[in-house]
């Protein structure tokens, strides 16, 4: 075998390559067009780069600069190594003398990146001291996770009583309410495993640790709905546990408080709904409180969640209908016309139009009876009887109840009046 | 070609592809099983085919220097304990099946462990035709587990045998043995280390001998017991939740004063003066009435800064037990602290069911024993 062979043979080599070179970048091409044209969806209710309160823009003014440095810094490097790529390709040229060490470049590329991380850690160690500060509270809630949805309790102490009219408890779940311009300390924990609330518009992300009370600045500077989801794999429904974040004016907010707190009141007698509130006595209230639901003797008829379910908790559903999405805020109770009109509405109309609750023509029949049908065919969750040994009986979701068409009707006309 | 040992894995692969084929036929449906005989075939057939292809790895056998420079044909470099080792895991297995599950688990860890080194040192011993690169190259496989792992068993027994001493000494002696021996430790090791010429026998024998030393006495004192105050806390268990009002005898009082550092404490509830109220997280200010979620592992801390000793009591609701035969019993929930001293403090552990809305009877609150007009309000909704 002589070297010119030798030399011919790898002078052909890149020849090959070069067409499939060319498809491996079209394909990085493809996806990086992909990825780029993604990023100008315009329906992106989670995006971090559109901040819509103080806290996010705290993080906002930070990331900024830091993204537009990095990017120029990234730019640099990947062009500078290509160049090296294909300035120094192999075309059979000897290999070069191998020397070791240039102390001016190593010293040059050590203290630049040292300054840049500096310049990036002063603003960012400011930044973190501001979004732990707890003392300018003005309302507070508590934020419990448990698989797969979060549960809301209004504490009715403090100034929360005093200001803001919570004179008694008030429990939701899936979305939160809140004043616009207040500084909320949302009380995040977990009743099972760890989870993690984040609403990218208004905060970052915080935790929520079993055993553990995590303190979470939230503020909204105008009235509107704020998308958010669980950021921590929870199990199998992570995916399906969603928040929303409603803000209101003060006025409307103190509506929306008044509202939560109204007795109680039985449908009409005679009425679908007061069929409905008898077969949910019956079927739902062991796992759901409705507050002021009264049994046959006139007491008040208590939930059970802690003997059915894992987590010790389920919905409560007193006020179901002023919510307008459902289980893990996953699916509408709104159709998706009214849906529109209420989400994509400015800030001046969206309190008014938030505060109607879910109306009859409004309400979203198909997921609400799909849900009822059976629960678990449509989020996933340990909710077979059969397979309940590991938790001693005990579900991780809503069972599938196997009610009947009548029954269902009844039921979605009692949940209507819960508003 | 068909060579010796390509023809076992022939055989085994043709084996397995009737064995997937009688799956089929004998599990109608299931096809688990036979997927994983195919695969297996497949690997069967495939390493055959590796054999077939090297031939073995055979040499020639007119080819003498080949024999005799070959990998295979190189002694071990020197005694192996391993085989000695293994046979000693396994008979801890057997005796673990009819003993206990402990050195069951033992014995197999060991047995896996040593069965390993064995065979890694078998491969090693031949891996190339030079000695001193096979030793290196052992070095190479097992040290990043054997250093590590050996390490950690070696504080393993330091940190028990040790802990076994300090939990068998009493109060008063305990901190003087931990000053003594650490005074020894950091002088020894000062001068180790300060004079160079001391032979590494001297320093390796001195801490052998502190090493038997050590674990016989943690060993003795093991089997002796812990400090008869320990075993009389162990029994009261100070972090169960008590019925209120059974007191025994505090041997530790500060015992439960720090919560564990996966909690977080719900409620700081602080009698100072006569007067009851609450501290919370996201509450800038003291309380009367706090709300505590239901249905979740809540610790509260009760801190005494009155005269005296004094109880919290924090009474939520009743329980209705049916006792049969139309039979009730109406008993009250309650969760208390122990009789806490001036500036003592405790956590309690509670899981509150029910909503307070529950019980409009009886109010959830918290209290302390023996003062009537101070309490603070708790609502769970
Ligand atoms: C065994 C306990 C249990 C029973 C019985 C039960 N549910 Fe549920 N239900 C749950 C749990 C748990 C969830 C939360 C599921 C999730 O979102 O992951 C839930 C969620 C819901 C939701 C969504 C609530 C929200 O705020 O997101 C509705 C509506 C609902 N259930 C209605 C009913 C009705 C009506 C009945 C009676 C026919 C019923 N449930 C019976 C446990 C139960
Ligand atoms: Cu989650």
């Amino acid at each position: 075998m002589s070297t010119v062979e030798t030399m011919k043979d790898r002078g052909a080599e890149p020849m090959k390559i070069l067409p499939r070179g060319h498809a491996a970048l079209k394909a990085s091409l493809a996806v990086s067009a992909l990825t780029f044209l993604a990023s100008c969806a315009r329906d992106a209710p989670q995006d971090t780069w559109q901040p819509a309160g103080p806290n996010a823009e705290q993080i906002d003014n930070l990331q900024r600069p830091v993204f537009y440095v990095a990017g120029v810094v990234g730019v640099i490097v990947l062009v500078a190594i290509g160049w090296a790529i294909w300035r120094y390709r192999d075309r059979g040229q000897a290999i070069p003398e191998q020397t070791h060490g240039k102390p001016v470049v190593e010293v040059v590329l050590t203290v630049i990146p040292a300054l840049i991380l500096l310049g990036v850690a002063i603003p960012t160690a400011g930044s973190i001291f501001k979004l732990a500060k707890t003392s300018d509270t003005e309302m507070t809630i508590n934020v419990t996770g448990q698989q797969w949805w979060w549960e809301y309790d209004y504490p009715a102490v403090g100034p929360n009583a005093e200001q803001y009219g919570i004179t008694a408890p008030i429990v939701t779940s899936g979305q939160l309410v809140i004043p616009e311009n207040t500084k909320v300390l949302l009380r995040v924990t977990s009743r099972d495993v760890i989870h993690s609330y984040w609403i990218p518009k208004l905060n970052g992300k915080k935790d929520s640790v079993p055993g553990r009370v995590h303190l979470l600045r939230l503020e909204g500077a105008k009235p509107g709905i704020y998308a958010g989801q669980c950021t921590e794999f929870c199990g199998l429904s992570h995916s399906y546990m969603r928040m929303e974040a409603v803000v209101l004016s003060r006025a409307d907010y103190n509506a929306w408080v008044a509202n939560q707190l109204e007795a109680y009141t039985s449908p009409a007698a005679g009425t679908l709904a007061a069929e409905g509130e008898g077969v949910f006595i019956q079927q739902c209230s062991r796992c759901h409180q409705v507050n002021g639901l009264l049994n046959a003797v006139g007491e008040p008829i208590i939930s059970a969640p802690d003997q059915y379910m894992v987590s010790g908790a389920a919905p409560n559903l007193t006020n179901l209908m002023t919510r307008n999405t459902f289980a893990g805020a996953s699916w509408d109770l709104l159709t998706p016309e009214c849906r529109e009109d209420v989400w994509k509405s400015d800030s001046a109309t969206f309190g008014a139009k938030y505060l109607n609750g879910v109306t009859t023509d409004c309400l979203n029949q198909k997921d609400l009876r799909e849900w009822l049908r059976n629960a678990p065919g449509k989020k996933p969750m340990y909710a077979n009887p059969e397979n309940l040994a590991a938790t001693g009986g005990k579900y991780r979701g809503m069972p599938a109840l196997g009610l009947t068409e009548d029954q269902i009707n009844s039921i979605v006309a009692y949940l209507l009046e819960r508003k | 070609m068909i060579t010796t040992s390509s023809k076992l894995f022939y055989g085994l692969g043709t084996l397995s592809f009737v064995g997937a084929l009688v799956w089929v036929v004998a599990h109608d449906g299931s096809s688990l099983g036979s997927i994983a005989l195919i695969f297996l075939a497949v690997s069967l057939l495939f390493l055959g085919g590796i054999a077939s292809y090297v031939r073995d790895g055979h040499v020639l056998s007119t080819d003498t220097t080949a024999h005799a420079s070959a990998p295979a044909a190189q002694s071990a470099s020197g005694n192996s304990w391993w085989p000695l080792a293994s046979a000693l895991s396994l008979g801890m297995v057997v005796v673990g099946l009819i003993s206990s599950p402990g050195i069951f688990k033992i014995g197999v860890a060991l047995s896996i462990a040593m069965f390993g080194e064995w065979m890694i040192t078998n491969w090693s011993d031949r891996a190339s035709a030079d000695a001193t690169y096979n030793d290196k190259v052992r070095g190479w496989v097992v040290h990043p587990l054997e250093i590590p792992i050996g390490g950690a068993l070696l504080l393993t027994v330091i940190v028990l045998s040790f802990s076994r001493i300090m939990l068998s000494v009493s109060t008063g002696a305990g901190p003087i043995i931990f000053g003594v021996v650490g005074t020894v430790v950091l002088v020894g090791g000062s001068l180790v280390s300060v004079r160079r010429g001391v032979s590494k026998t001297l320093v390796g024998g001195a801490c052998a001998v502190a090493l038997v030393a050590l674990t016989g006495v943690g060993l003795a004192t093991a089997l002796n017991g812990e400090r008869h105050e320990l075993v009389e806390a162990a029994e009261y268990d100070h972090y169960a939740v008590h019925p209120c009002g059974e007191e025994a005898e505090e041997y530790d009082e500060e015992a439960s004063r720090a919560v564990s550092a996966k909690s977080s404490v719900a409620a700081t509830v602080i009698f100072k003066d006569g007067e009851l109220y609450a501290e919370m997280d996201g509450f800038p200010d003291p309380l009367t009435s706090i709300s505590l979620q239901r249905s979740y592992d809540l610790t509260i801390l009760f801190r005494n800064e009155s005269v005296g000793e004094h109880r919290m009591i924090l009474n939520y609701g009743n329980v209705v037990e049916d006792l049969g035969g139309g039979v009730t019993r109406d008993s009250k929930l309650q969760a208390c602290t122990a009789l806490i001293g001036e500036g003592g403090e405790q956590a309690i552990i509670v899981r509150i069911p029910k909503p307070s809305s529950a019980s409009p009877q009886s109010p959830y609150n918290i209290v302390v024993s023996g003062v009537e007009d101070s309490s603070i309000e708790v609502l769970v909704p």
